[in-house]
């Protein structure tokens, strides 16, 4: 077990190296960070004076050799729109980022395993259909226009939560909500599916020939065995959530987190920023595909360690 | 699982519903009549049954051979109650010391308690996540109603009973950690936890070495002598049948083709089908014999001829087989056989 993690941490860690690694190669290769960051019609010397005071001139190798130690050493490089390290913007929108993320899974769990189960125990049942029915809506309607309708109907109209930003615990349900929904819908039908399939494995059927309740038999018996591919659902969505959904919906909710932050140096043409913002997000992903290979490793002993 | 409930007819008393030494209406546990079970697929119904009918007494070993895909599962399934999607019940009864199993309120209490299975693979029957103990602990809780320290007595007593060593500490093992052998074994103690009276076996023995075949057939043999419950023992095997039944029914395309004493058909099988079984079994008494298969293709079940089922293999098959497929007819008070060929009592 040990040794199976500490390859999976180094392995996760090469992943790192390799995706920043891109990102670099993308800012200083195929663009000039200099010339995006100035108005179109800057001058040339002006565009020599910024590339020189951003170091730019220097060989590529030298550079990049740079920008790694500043990876490994936590410095991101400075922000010329905000005038400060990029590492220090960061830290200061990633908790923001990380509850969004946070409260976006519990509302997929909470909708799509009660759902899912719901749907399987009720197989081509009424139930089962509608369930299908709003997992297709959860997941065809574009999350932003999910937030807006949520911001009109629970922020403007009924006056429950504030419209924007993150002040007070209230406000994190809505852009919570528009992340997950689509999330659920998606979960909620492969939970459904697992349980399906699972019912048919020879010790289900031997549960319910002693006597066990369908319903007991997928909350006892089925439901642990699915658990792993649970487990790797819901982390691929996590995965999903930092690259997609939260940039929208941070851009919708004016939520401080890291997407917008992100959004936010694109529209200041801070290509270094926006690398920082990329990194870091990068980063989570990679770190979540990791706790989800030691989760299900944990509950489910079948596992196998590659 | 679904048991869609057909109207319960009661089983009437035709002449297919009485047969064999469990004739003794007074006597009967299980009483199958006309069942129909039926799966859809691109090339219309499969009936995987097809209006079967079957008794079983109490302390009664029943054999029913046929080979794969002649509907021996799905028979076993239905008699609990419960097809796998999806199929679906279309007619007929099954009856459980007279109640309606195809009801789903009385198959759940009858389920494990009254009539329990064992099944075809044991190397996947058991949960792979719990032990050995929390399964068995499981069913003494919740199907016998033990509590305490009972519970544990039990389970102890069980893996004893089914012959395994050192019972406390197997009950810490998963299943993967046990053998195919050991597996099978647990099954019966899962399948014996609330002294049913009933107990469907469908190829206890496959995939298991030939030696531990043979010791989970003698261990089958002597609980249902000890504890006087019946069995349904369902194989392809015919020395299976030899060693352990004392009645047998043959199975062909979902229906019973012949039923008798186990020593009849061995001394003189009368369906032809029958015939070819027996032929294609080695036999230590007459090696001199060339050992013979069923000519022509196995059946497909989604293209069933209008008459007999095993006309088109048959080597007596005559004008009336293509015609309509023949009722099980008793030929002399034992035996029974579904054949036009048989149907008067041979002089
Ligand atoms: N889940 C299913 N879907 C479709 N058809 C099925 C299903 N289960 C059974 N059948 C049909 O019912 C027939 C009988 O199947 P069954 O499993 O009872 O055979 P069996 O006698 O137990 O064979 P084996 O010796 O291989 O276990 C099959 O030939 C098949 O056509
Ligand atoms: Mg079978």
């Amino acid at each position: 077990m040990l040794r199976w993690l500490i390859r999976r941490v180094i392995a996760a860690a090469l992943v790192v190296f390799v995706v920043t690694s891109l990102v670099f190669v993308l800012t200083h290769v195929f663009t000039d960070p200099a010339a995006v960051s100035l108005p179109l019609e800057a001058s040339e010397e002006l565009r020599e004076a910024r590339r020189e005071q951003l170091g730019l001139k220097r060989p590529l190798i030298e550079q990049y050799g740079e920008f790694a130690f500043g990876l490994v050493t936590g410095d991101l490089g400075e922000s010329f729109w905000q005038q400060r390290p990029a590492s220090e913007i960061v830290r200061e929108r990633l908790p923001a980022t990380l509850k969004l993320v946070g409260g976006s899974v519990v509302v997929t769990v909470i909708l799509a395993v009660p759902l899912g189960m719901l749907a399987a125990w009720r197989e081509r049942k009424f139930p089962d259909h509608a369930v299908l029915g709003f997992s297709m809506a959860f997941i065809s309607a574009p999350p932003f226009w999910i937030g807006y309708l949520l911001i009109i109907v629970f922020a403007v109209q009924l006056d429950w939560v504030p419209t924007f930003g993150s002040r007070g615990w209230t406000s994190i349900i809505l852009p919570s909500v528009a992340v997950g929904l689509a999330s659920a819908g998606r979960l909620a039908q492969m939970i459904r599916r697992a349980i399906v399939e699972e019912l048919r494995q020879p010790y289900a059927v031997t549960a319910q020939s002693r006597g066990f309740s369908r319903s007991y038999t997928i909350t006892h018996h089925v439901f642990r065995n699915v658990a792993s591919n649970f487990v790797t659902f819901t982390g691929w969505e996590m995965t999903r959530m930092f690259t997609g959904y939260t940039v929208v919906i941070e851009v919708v909710f004016s939520w401080p987190g890291v997407g917008l932050m992100a959004f936010n140096a694109i529209e200041q043409k801070d290509l270094i920023l926006l690398q920082a913002g990329v990194v870091v997000l990068a980063g989570l992903v990679v770190f979540t595909n990791l706790a989800i290979d030691v989760l299900r490793r944990t509950i489910d002993p079948r596992v196998e360690l590659r | 699982m679904t048991a869609a409930a057909p109207a319960p007819t009661p089983a009437p008393e035709t002449v297919a519903a009485s047969a064999g030494p469990a004739d003794d209406a007074s006597n009967r546990l299980l009483e199958i009549a006309d069942l129909t079970v039926g799966f859809p697929t691109r090339d219309g119904t499969v009936h995987g049954v097809d209006r079967l009918t079957l008794n079983v007494g109490s302390h009664e070993r029943l054999g029913v051979v046929g080979e794969s895909g002649s509907g021996k599962s799905v028979m076993g399934l239905a008699i609990l109650g419960m097809v796998l999607p999806p199929g679906r019940f279309m007619g007929g009864s099954v009856r459980w010391k007279g109640q309606n199993m195809l009801d789903p309120a009385v198959a759940e209490r009858v389920r494990g308690r009254e009539v329990a299975m064992i099944f075809q693979d044991p190397m996947v029957s058991l949960n792979p996540l719990k032990t050995v103990g929390a399964q068995l602990r499981e069913l003494l809780r919740r199907r016998a109603g033990l509590r305490g320290r009972a519970v544990r007595a039990r389970c102890i007593e069980l893996l004893d009973m089914v012959g395994i060593a050192n019972p406390a500490e197997r009950l810490r093992a998963y299943a993967f950690e046990l053998s195919g052998g050991m597996r099978q074994r647990v099954m019966i103690a899962t399948a014996l936890a609330c002294n049913p009276e009933l107990l469907i076996a469908d190829e206890p023995t496959t995939g298991l070495d030939v030696t531990i075949q043979d010791q989970v057939l003698t261990l089958l043999h002597d609980l249902s002598t000890e504890l006087g419950v019946s069995v349904l023992m369902i194989t392809h095997d015919l020395g299976v049948v030899a060693q352990f039944c004392d009645r047998v029914q043959v199975m062909y395309a979902g229906r019973i083709v012949e039923r008798a004493p186990i020593a009849d058909v061995f001394a003189e099988p009368q369906h032809p089908y029958s015939l070819g079984l027996l032929r294609s079994v080695p036999r230590v008494d007459r090696d001199d014999e060339e050992l013979e298969g069923i000519p022509g293709e196995p059946l497909d079940r989604a293209r069933l001829p209008s008459g007999c089922a095993f006309e088109p293999r048959c080597p007596e098959s005559g004008d009336r087989c293509g015609q309509a497929p023949p009722d099980l007819a008793k030929i002399t008070d034992r035996r029974w056989v579904a054949c036009f060929n048989r149907s008067a009592p041979p002089s």
